[in-house]
């Protein structure tokens, strides 16, 4: 029986994953548009980001636009491997649960 | 793995799909555009047959034009897609086309017949909506193009009147119906749902 893939920790979790989903169909978003379409806090928003951000799954780049604060968030190539990799393990995992 | 491990990893599976689906329609809110245009082109038609002809379309459609940027530069940022840059390049394309080639037949003289406006201003509205259809895979919108090229042909055929007529038959169903249908579909889309 070939051995079941571990699945990664920093992409399970339930918000950072619906993160890296979101981020996975955009060039790049704002802090207040993932929190719209997540529906959380911004206190736990920014501690998942900064957890994807210190896994190097995401980027955040901070600038100002008409003297506003914009932070803006977009995948890194290691952050869509991992989702990538992350799927692949979920639908291994999935068929041997419906085998067994 | 227990039933309950196998139900959280198939949320997992379905919190992906719907984040994605998500993310791709956020961008998906120009409905309200389609009106504006449609309301433009018969303020446009009204003023013409007030016998303002000269300056009724120009004008009508800078203020559209100007209005519409307004209300996207006004907007709240939302992130680019690869599918929303590609209507927004078919829009545009469209725009610039029509504001060169309408001003630049109406300068020179050579538009002094209606049915080759309608025509031409069909067949571009066609050609945009029916590349919109094919890329978003929305046979609603390709009716919309069917009909703008319907409405191209047929304007060819008759008198001036009935040009018009079906010109504007046209615009109400193509620009005001379909804006309306899209606007409603996006108001049914925004639902939310928390992740925190």
């Amino acid at each position: 029986m070939p051995e079941l893939p571990e699945l990664n920790p920093v992409v399970h979790g339930k918000l950072r994953l619906a993160l890296l989903s979101l981020l996975s169909t955009v060039d790049e978003a704002e802090f207040t548009w993932l929190r719209g379409q997540t529906g959380s806090t911004d206190g736990n928003l920014g501690a998942q980001l900064m957890k994807l951000e210190e896994a190097g799954y995401v980027a955040v780049e901070k600038k100002f636009v008409q003297r506003k604060p914009q932070t803006l968030y977009r995948m890194t190539t290691e952050g869509r491997a991992a989702l990538t990799e992350y799927v692949q393990a979920l639908k291994q995992l999935l068929g041997a649960a419906i085998q067994g | 793995m227990d039933a309950m491990e196998t139900q959280e990893l198939k949320d997992r599976l379905a919190l992906i799909e719907q984040m994605m689906h998500a993310g791709r329609r956020s961008t998906e809110s120009w409905g309200w555009t389609f009106v504006l245009w449609g309301v433009a082109y018969f303020i446009a038609i009204g003023w013409s047959a007030l016998g303002a002809a000269m300056y009724a379309w120009p004008v009508t459609m800078t203020a559209a034009g100007i209005v519409t940027g307004v209300v996207l530069a006004r907007r709240k940022h939302k992130p680019n897609t690869t599918m929303s840059r590609a209507m927004g390049g078919i829009w545009i394309a469209l725009g610039v086309s029509m504001m060169t080639a309408f001003p630049a037949l109406g300068i020179s003289g050579r538009l002094l017949d209606p049915h080759i406006f309608i025509t031409m201003a069909c067949a571009m509205l066609g050609m945009a909506n029916g590349a919109a259809g094919i890329v978003l895979k929305w046979r609603l919108q390709i009716a919309s193009a069917c009909v703008w090229w319907v409405a191209g042909v047929v304007a060819c055929f008759g008198s001036e009147t009935q040009a018009l007529v079906v010109f504007m038959v046209a615009i109400f169903f193509c620009q005001i119906v379909f804006g309306i249908v899209c606007m409603m579909a996006e108001a049914k889309g925004k639902k939310g749902g928390s992740y925190a």
